[in-house]
């Protein structure tokens, strides 16, 4: 039972962030954004479908993220997000957030950290 | 593959958000499902497996809910959307706590059933239409300037004027006359049955635009003298006395022994006489009125005897003022021409609704509007203690309320939840409350004397009562619940969330309600005490009145001789049988006749003063005329105050006397002796000489105001309806069987079935203010039940949000009496409050009703003290259990259990 506690700290915490991180440089539909928190956390982190989407709609109705139908030829259409310029600029702010923090975790248990 | 959308949109739309984005988002989760559906295909999950993973990352559903009600704007809901969600909610929320439900409906189920009763009877005898065509036409006639013994202008009017009337008005489409009803023998197998009549002009049932059920009505011809009677029954008669017999019509009935009429019809289903509260069995012709009464000799020719009513249909355009003067016109036209009529008295039309409540009109209203008062306070009590029910549960809800504040549902949104469940609450102890109301009324309507059951108005509970049951539950909805729902559903999400359980409803504002609800309780308890103790000693007072007769060892026999066609020889040889004989039966001292029922609208006749025909004029109030026989002042008991009572000497060919009362000497002869004076009634020549007065009695009503009165021997006056007065050695009641069958001895056809002692006299004349006691009893104890359960709910939840405070006090050396000190004090400071309203609520009451009281000051200190020191009583006790608890907390549990 340790596993999903922890991960469901982590998602409380730094889901928003997450997200935003992903649709920076490139807008994502909602399954590219699951698979990407996955894969890059090498599994420790898992966004499911009733956590992730409800978190994309709060970004959206917040202006941070824009969501827009995208139909390719030959496949269903998909719903992608991109980063809205209040979005980076939150985004930068909880960067700066959590660097400081984790600078803060550092000195005060004596870890090294990047 | 499966069919993910489905399954997908089966969550989706329990967050109730807007159609076109709901399928925006079913569509997008429904790809994503279908994603990760293939991903874990290609990986090598098997089918069954990948399904139930994908499935499982689906299922917390309940907070995806949650989560998109508060991002998406939730469904612009046509009326009635989500209701039934609301219903199903409230449903599930009191499946949980069938106890809190189970006390809220009783609760509210007493109160709307004391109001919804109280409606029926309100209903019934005020609110009740005629069951006539176009009732809204109907007109009465009354007379003013002569005001009737009820303080009201007196509604009959000769026969022969309501005849002249009829022919010479142009406002009218018809007019019709009704008489009092009259008490009726009937032959059936096997002895006899008293039934009532009342005669009608031919025209009555037209006048009324009535259809007869069965047969027909009256035609021109029944309505002559010496026509044969014919009847037609009230749809009741004929069902509950004659049993719906089809073969009715053309059936002949023996009338007291002598008579025989015909059943011509029978009237429709709900018609019962156009006076409201006492219905008769049976109409029959104008012409039959002497023959049932035989007191009433020439009523259809005597214009100084008025014994009609007069219903009249106003022609379509006219209006009542235009009809008035029309009728005032002929009216003031008949009284230049007949001078028996009085002078100064003219006519004045009134609506018949008005008319049909009779004499009872003023008390009628008087005492339902008291009755809905109380009863409406019982109502705010149930309310109160209802709603601080719903507050101490809203506190424990705090935290669901908070979340679902948190997660955006709107504070509207909360508070049509809250009420929803306030109105299901409220329907359901309407439902009961008429159930509740419908057997008090049977109840109460059984209380009515047998001998007139069948023709007492029934309880009516139409349409009407049912809409009233259910706008009294709405309004109780939002009366106990509004209040509650507004503090529960305020968006302090933050505290609430934070708080833990031990401050929840300790909120200042919170408090400050429940002790308002605490005052309030106390206030209205209180008010409905105090009327009720204020009417039992006006009944108390009513029945230490003295009527002017010593009711104790006095009884009162109908022998109806006159109705068993005695004529007035034999009538006379009966009536000295009658005294020689029961002068034998042990217990009984004295024996008398007369033409008057003590506590009873009788019969009252004008009078002229000899030599004062100019003041006869002027004067017109009625004075009661009494026929009696010797010993009547004896067996009464009414004294006489000087000169001397009739003897056996005063004979038909003796010189005419009367006695008067005190009152109509004190009228007449202002400081002077009345003795020697002479007087004759109207139409009479007569003259009569005053030879004695007598102390001044209540002739019709307890308490009444002093009404002249003039008595007449019977030998000077004979009449063949008299009543047998008998005055006992003992308790009445048990001499009256002897006396009863020593009247059966000396002719067994008679009906002397009606033999009514001097107590029962009493019980009779004060048995609407008997049950107006009754009534507001029972609503001033329900009330003080009601309040006393509220009052200890309030402290003793209290106590248990304070546990810890006091668990501190306790700790730091409190002593249980402090405790209980301290408790208490708090508790009946408030008390004190709601005793101070209730005393000024009870005064401005009290003032509108103290013409009901028989004499009692409305401040009667008597009536307040005793319902301040009860209810004190009980809320100190109220208060004192839960501060007794309180007192005993373990300082120890009560800090740890925090």
């Amino acid at each position: 039972m340790e596993e999903p506690t922890q991960n469901a700290e982590w998602k409380k915490g730094s889901g928003e962030m997450l997200i935003l991180s992903l649709v920076e440089d490139q807008a994502r539909h909602g399954y590219d954004i699951c698979r990407l928190i996955e894969t890059r956390s090498g599994g420790s982190v898992k966004f499911h479908v009733t956590t992730l989407y409800p978190l994309l709609y709060r970004l959206e109705k917040n202006g941070w993220i824009q969501g827009k139908w995208v139909e390719a030829a030959g496949q269903r259409r998909r719903r992608y997000y991109r980063l809205t310029p209040a979005g980076q600029k939150v985004l930068d702010q909880q960067r700066a957030n959590w660097r400081e923090f984790v600078a803060a975790i550092g000195r005060i248990t004596g870890m090294e950290h990047v | 593959m499966s069919d993910w959308k489905a399954e997908v949109r089966k969550r989706v739309e329990r967050a109730e958000i807007r159609a076109e984005r709901e399928a925006e988002i079913v569509e997008e989760l429904t790809q994503h499902l279908d994603d990760r559906y293939r991903q874990l295909r290609a990986s090598g999950t098997d089918e069954g497996t990948a399904r139930a993973t994908t499935l499982h990352e689906l299922d917390q559903s309940d907070w995806m809910t949650l989560q998109l009600r508060s991002t998406e704007p939730a469904a612009r809901p046509a009326i009635g959307f989500g209701l039934r969600g609301d219903v199903r909610y409230a449903l599930r929320a009191f499946r949980r706590s069938p106890g809190f439900a189970a006390f809220v409906i009783l609760t509210l189920a007493l109160g709307i059933g004391a109001n919804t009763a109280v409606f029926t009877i309100v209903n019934t005898l005020l609110l009740n239409p005629l069951p006539v065509r176009e009732p809204s036409r109907l007109v009465a006639i009354e007379t003013t300037g002569t005001i009737g013994r009820s303080g009201r202008p007196v509604q009959v009017i000769p026969y022969s004027n309501l005849q002249d009337i009829a022919g010479r008005n142009q406002v009218f489409d018809g007019m019709a006359g009704y008489s009092n009803v009259n008490a009726v023998r009937i032959a059936r197998e096997g002895g006899t049955e008293r039934v009532f009549a009342e005669c009608v002009t031919s025209q009555f049932f037209e006048v009324l635009g009535l259809r007869p059920w069965r047969g027909r009505f009256f035609q021109p011809e029944e309505d002559r003298p010496g026509s044969r009677p014919a009847i037609v029954l009230s749809y009741k008669a004929w069902q509950q006395r004659f049993g719906g017999d089809p073969d009715i019509i053309g059936r002949t009935l023996r009338l007291n022994g002598t008579e025989e009429a015909t059943v011509v019809g029978v009237a429709p289903e709900g018609f019962r006489g156009i006076t409201v509260v006492f219905g008769p069995d049976m109409w029959m012709p104008a012409s039959s009125l002497e023959r049932l009464a035989p007191q009433q000799r020439g009523v259809l020719s005597d214009r100084t005897q008025s014994m009609f009513r007069v219903a009249a249909r106003l022609k379509t355009g006219i209006t009542m003022q235009q009809a008035e003067a029309n009728v005032r016109v002929i009216d003031s036209a008949l009284r230049r021409q007949y001078r028996e009529l009085t002078q100064n008295a003219r006519v004045s039309l009134l609506p018949i609704t008005i008319a049909a409540q009779g004499d009872f009109a003023q008390p009628l209203v008087q005492g339902s509007l008291l009755l809905l008062i109380v009863v409406g306070l019982v109502l705010l009590i149930c309310c109160s203690n209802a709603a601080s029910l719903f507050l101490a549960r809203a506190s424990g809800r705090r935290q669901e309320i908070a979340v679902r504040l948190a997660l955006g549902a709107t504070r509207w949104r909360l508070i049509r939840q809250l009420l929803t469940e306030c109105t299901l609450l409220a329907l359901a102890a309407g439902a009961l409350g008429l159930s509740i109301a419908w057997q008090g009324c049977n109840l109460l309507w059984s209380l009515r004397p047998p001998e007139v059951a069948l023709n007492f108005v029934d309880p009516k509970l139409d349409g009407l009562v049912v809409l009233f049951a259910l706008g009294a539950s709405l309004v109780t909805a939002v009366v106990f619940g509004l209040a509650p729902a507004l503090q529960a559903s305020q968006p302090q999400v933050i505290d609430a969330i934070k708080e833990e359980a031990r401050s929840a409803g300790r909120t200042r504002s919170r408090v400050a309600f429940r002790n308002l609800l605490l005052v309030g309780q106390v206030a209205f308890s209180l008010v409905a005490l105090i009327t009720a103790a204020l009417f039992l000693r006006g009944v108390g007072r009513a029945y230490g009145i003295d009527p002017g007769y010593q009711t104790a060892h006095l009884g009162i026999v109908m022998a109806n001789q006159g109705q068993a066609g005695y004529d007035a020889i034999r009538a006379d040889t009966f009536y000295k049988d009658v005294k020689r004989r029961l002068a034998a039966v042990p217990g009984v001292t004295v024996v008398t006749w007369a033409s008057i029922m003590p506590l009873w609208n009788n019969p009252s006749r004008p009078i002229v003063i000899a030599g004062d025909e100019e003041r006869r004029r002027q004067d017109t109030a009625p004075m009661v005329a009494a026929t009696i026989d010797t010993g009547y002042f004896a067996t009464t008991g009414i004294p006489l105050t000087a000169g001397r009572d009739f003897t056996d000497f005063d004979t038909s060919t003796s010189p005419a006397v009367a006695i008067v009362n005190q009152a109509m000497a004190d009228r007449m002869w202002p400081g002077q002796n009345p003795i020697g004076r002479r007087f004759h009634f109207y139409g009479e020549p007569q003259l009569r000489e005053i030879v004695g007065v007598a102390r001044t009695a209540n002739y019709s009503r307890l308490g009444e105001a002093p009404q002249p009165c003039v008595y007449v021997p019977l030998a000077q006056n004979f009449s063949t309806g008299m009543l047998l007065y008998v005055r006992t050695q003992r308790d009445a009641a048990s001499v009256m069987a002897e006396v009863q069958r020593t009247l059966l001895n000396i002719d067994p056809k008679l009906d002397v079935s009606d033999a009514r002692t001097g107590s029962k006299v009493l019980d009779q004349a004060l048995f609407a203010p008997r049950i107006i006691v009754g009534l507001l009893g029972v609503f001033g104890l329900l009330g003080l039940a009601l309040a006393s359960i509220g009052l200890y709910g309030i402290v003793a939840y209290s106590m248990g949000q304070r546990r810890r405070e006091i668990g501190v006090r306790v700790a730091l050396g409190a002593s249980e009496s402090a405790v209980r000190r301290l408790v208490v004090g708090q508790g009946m400071r408030l008390v004190g409050l709601g005793l101070g309203l209730g005393c000024g609520i009870a005064f401005l009451i009290g003032r509108g009703i103290s013409g009901m009281l028989y004499g009692v000051n409305a401040a009667d200190p008597v009536s307040y003290l005793a319902a301040l020191a009860v209810l004190a009583g009980v809320a100190f006790v109220a208060c004192y259990l839960p501060a007794r608890r309180a007192s005993r907390t373990d300082p120890i549990a009560a800090l740890r259990d925090e």
